[in-house]
């Protein structure tokens, strides 16, 4: 068969920021009708890859052929003008806008008039690809899964034939990425193109006809789906033999460390965010946070850390209140919070301070002296760096020059080298690498082992089956329900975090109350 | 086929000292180059009226002594606005209230040295000028910052707008003249500031008199890098200026940090302004000599380096002083021609910071053509 057969052809496509390579030798091909996976750690270059079809980048040599034709996709509108559409992970969706506007607004032969008809038009051309939107609905009154929809019938709109998807499934729930899947695969039917870039195996196996995969920019190579395993792409991937299990040692309960009772918070634009939660903590073990993004976890977090108003409920640490308390204080108590925002500098590391600087974060003001100690800081830094394997030039290297693995590394050592009772953790290895994120599950096991209280905020469920001993599921701020990562399943679980399944009040028996609870009667009637 | 663009821009990974300090040294050589177009087209010879504006006429002067003194006045109030400035911008507070918080520092020591100078002891009443000066700059610091923290208003602005403020009560107590009114001398039939009589000290060495002022200037200097570099203060100035979330993250009272580093900062700034019109001896509506802009400028040259901000202010004390000294010899230029170079300058050096930051690759033809 001839190569015109390909949608998208590349032949070693080269492309370097400055002396980094982003990617070398790719070469990459999409039949019609067929699902590509395109799989690699992160830093592997996929993105840098699909920006360079998306006309963002331009390949520094190479060669990019449509239908059997070689193409200079110079912009944004050239690779539309070719047929290919692109679904960012981060929507580019404008919230105030109808779902209608939002596609209509990019269309540059639309005329100078919005006209009445453009709902109808819209929610048509989304029948005829058989999805179904509200073409009126604004963005902002969406859910995550709704936006997404959003964005594929934007690509096809425009009369994408390729369309490429960064990380689809991050921030979707088990049956939103089924529904997602069966959009796919009718597209597939279609015989448009998909190119889905994932690091997420079971979903590379599950939907891909073929995967491709990168390693530190280099192309590896594309194999047929039904002929790999888990094991197989991993070492593709990784290069060498890894282990993907996660360990979970068993430890000894204690009593509860933190206890959170009927806690209500509220969020930044001053609606509930955290709603009447309860739950606990022991010694020694992990509890894992679910929920879709947004269901109250970051105020949750900013709660207990003191750094944000307690409208209700009691937080009590070993028996004692803590609300109210400042910042500084629950620190000085044990209670350690670090939580890795979407850009993963924002809270908790001040990215042009050097290492030293960063360690020191929260007990620079130790001491009657007006000068901050820096030798300590430096000797703690060597400690971090040496203990947690933090690859950097000196301890006086800014943070923002690291790689995440070892921004977040930093970040994690200075919460365990306070030695804390309670760590809570949010997102720690959001972004990591398979690698970096094994050493971060390692480090939370060690703290457990001695007895630590974890919090652990996550966002992929089968990470969190494997680490955590119990999972908690919010939906809305709401407790759905605490359930033994044994006893769950997925599905359960995301049935859970959508809110179809609420079991916090199953057979008269309380969720997120401890039977050993330090909070007693007469604390409660304090309140 | 689409047209094959020009050249791309790449980040560039490290730079040496040495490359950049020579980026930056070519870009300030090219600046002087653009201004010897600009002289030559005046009729004046650049090269003649350069080496004059350089050594501010050391040479020829009979009293170099005095030349040294005059440029000693330029560069004191602008290391120390500059000094301050620095200070607030390392913690991302947009100050550009010099001007302001200068002329604060100047009101409220002329008002001191005019109520109680007659009476009071000299050296107790100059501590006081420059004590008032303080906290009359400062509080007005803290005015916007108060505002920011509580209402999250922008600094910027304020700062900007409370200049003319102040500037224009300064010119009411210019050109009011009535019974109440002592800054006004009062055998003098126009509006006329009085001479304050509080001259600030000086040094003898030989016959070069070394204004106090100076000293007062170095040692805040150094006291200001002391503090940012090694106080427990001066590292939450830094993380504030870094990631405020962070900050509060960490248990630091962020509010009280922007308070607290502002006051210092426009605190420095009044005290500069105490200090100028004590070496003065006398108000004007002119007192600043634009330190307040300048100072802005001076900072950002310097990267917010304190050591740097101490260079560059002595640079362009040089400028200034030099194209006032080479204005007395060629008639067609006059000072003003220190503000063009300054912003000539600037945009050179803001252009070799792309350079040093980025790098340009031209495209080889008959690659994909």
């Amino acid at each position: 068969m001839a190569a015109a057969n390909y949608a998208i052809e590349l032949r070693n496509i080269r492309k370097t920021f400055g002396s980094v390579v982003a990617n070398d030798n790719i070469n990459l091909n999409v039949k019609q009708g067929e699902i590509l996976a395109l799989l690699g750690e992160n830093g592997s270059g996929k993105t840098t890859l699909m920006n360079m079809l998306s006309g963002i980048y331009k390949p520094d040599s190479g060669e990019i052929l449509i239908d059997g034709k070689p193409c200079v996709i110079n912009s944004p509108e050239d690779s539309k003008r070719f047929g290919i559409g692109m679904v960012h992970q981060h929507f580019k969706l404008v919230d105030v806008f109808s779902a209608a506007d939002n596609i209509l607004m990019g269309d540059n032969n639309g005329g100078f008039l919005l006209k009445k008809d453009r709902f109808k038009r819209i929610t048509d051309v989304a029948e005829r690809f058989g999805f179904e939107i509200d073409s009126k609905k604004l963005v902002k009154n969406m859910s995550v899964s709704e936006k997404q929809t959003l964005e594929i019938v934007k690509v096809l709109y425009y009369g994408a034939k390729v369309i490429i998807l960064d990380e689809p499934t991050a921030v979707l729930t088990v049956q939103e990425i089924r529904k997602l899947f069966d959009v796919l695969r009718k597209m597939k039917e279609q015989g448009h193109s998909i190119i889905i870039i994932t690091h997420k195996l079971n979903e590379v196996m599950e939907i891909s006809d073929r995967v491709a995969i990168l390693r530190k920019g280099v192309y590896i190579d594309t194999v047929e789906t039904a002929s790999a395993t888990e094991q197989s792409l991993t070492e593709m991937m990784m290069g060498r033999k890894v282990d993907i299990n996660i360990e979970r040692p068993v430890m000894e309960k204690t009593a509860p460390l933190l206890e959170i009772r009927d806690l209500t918070v509220k969020g930044d634009e001053g609606s509930v965010a955290v709603d009447k939660l309860s739950f606990y903590i022991r010694g020694g073990e992990i509890l894992g946070v679910a929920g879709i993004a947004g269901s109250g976890q970051k105020e949750l977090c900013e709660a207990i850390a003191g750094l944000r108003k307690i409208e209700s409920g009691m937080i009590n640490y070993k028996g004692e209140n803590l609300v109210g308390l400042p910042p500084k204080e629950i620190i000085q108590k044990g209670i350690a919070m670090s939580f890795v925002p979407e850009d993963r500098l924002g809270m908790g590391l001040a990215p042009s301070l050097s290492i030293t600087d960063n360690v020191i974060l929260k007990k620079y003001s130790e001491g009657a002296s007006p000068f901050v100690d820096r030798k300590k800081g430096r000797e703690l830094a060597e400690k971090v760096i040496e203990e947690l394997e933090v690859v950097t030039p000196s301890t006086e290297t800014p943070v923002r020059l690291l790689s995440g693995g070892n921004v977040q590394k930093v970040l994690l050592g200075r919460e365990i080298k306070a030695e804390p009772n309670v760590i809570v953790t949010a997102y720690p290895v959001r972004g990591l690498d398979i690698n970096s994120s094994y050493a971060i599950y390692d480090i939370l096991n060690r703290e457990k082992l001695k007895g630590t209280g974890i919090l652990f905020v996550g966002e992929d469920l089968d990470v969190m089956l494997a680490l955590c001993d119990k999972i908690m599921v919010i939906c809305a701020g709401k407790l759905m329900g605490v359930v033994f990562s044994e006893k769950t399943t997925k599905e359960q679980l995301g049935l859970m975090m959508t809110g179809s399944l609420d079991i916090s009040d199953k057979n008269g028996k309380i969720a997120g109350i401890a039977k050993d609870s330090n909070i007693t009667e007469d604390c409660l009637r304090e309140e | 086929m689409a047209k094959q663009k020009l050249f791309h821009i790449v980040k560039r990974d490290h730079l040496g000292f040495g490359y950049k300090l020579l980026v930056y040294v070519g870009a300030v050589l090219l600046a002087l180059a653009v201004g010897a177009v600009l002289l030559a087209i005046l009729g004046v010879d650049p090269i003649k009226y350069y080496s004059s504006m350089i050594t501010i006429g050391l040479p020829k002067s009979k009293f170099p002594e005095s030349n040294i003194e005059s440029l000693i006045k330029i560069f004191v109030p602008l290391l120390m606005t500059s000094t301050a400035l620095a200070l607030a911008f390392k913690m991302k507070f947009w100050n550009i209230g010099g001007e302001g918080q200068f002329i604060a520092g100047t009101i409220a020591a002329g008002f001191v040295a005019l109520k109680f100078g007659p009476e009071m002891d000299f050296g107790l009443c100059l501590v006081l000028m420059m004590l008032s000066a303080m906290i009359c700059a400062g509080l007005l610091g803290v005015f916007v910052a108060f505002l920011k923290v509580k209402f999250n208003t922008n600094e910027t602005l304020l700062t900007l707008m409370l200049n003319y403020v102040v500037l224009y009560v300064l010119k009411f107590f210019a050109e009011t003249k009535a019974d109440w009114n002592l800054f006004l001398s009062t055998t003098s039939q126009r509006p006329m500031f009085a001479n304050l009589n509080m001259k600030m000290p000086t040094i003898q060495l030989g016959r070069f008199h070394l204004d106090i002022s100076l000293i007062i200037a170095v040692v805040i200097t150094v006291l200001i890098f002391i503090y940012m570099k090694y106080t427990k203060q001066g590292y939450e100035i830094n993380v504030v200026g870094d990631s405020s979330a962070t900050a509060s993250y960490a248990g630091m009272k962020v509010g009280r940090i922007i308070i607290r580093t502002t006051f210092i900062s426009a605190a420095i700034i009044g005290l500069a302004g105490a200090c100028s019109v004590s070496t003065a001896n006398i108000m004007s509506t002119s007192i600043t000599n634009d330190v307040g802009w300048t100072g802005i400028i001076v900072a950002w040259l310097a990267k917010l380096n304190i050591w740097g901000v101490t260079v560059v202010s002595l640079l362009i004390s040089v400028l200034q002083y030099g194209c006032q000294f080479a204005g007395s010899s060629f008639s067609q230029v006059d000072a003003h021609f220190a503000d063009i170079l300054q912003g000539i300058i600037l945009f050179f050096v803001l252009a070799a910071d792309f350079l040093v930051r980025f790098k340009i690759m031209f495209h080889k033809k008959g690659g994909n053509d």
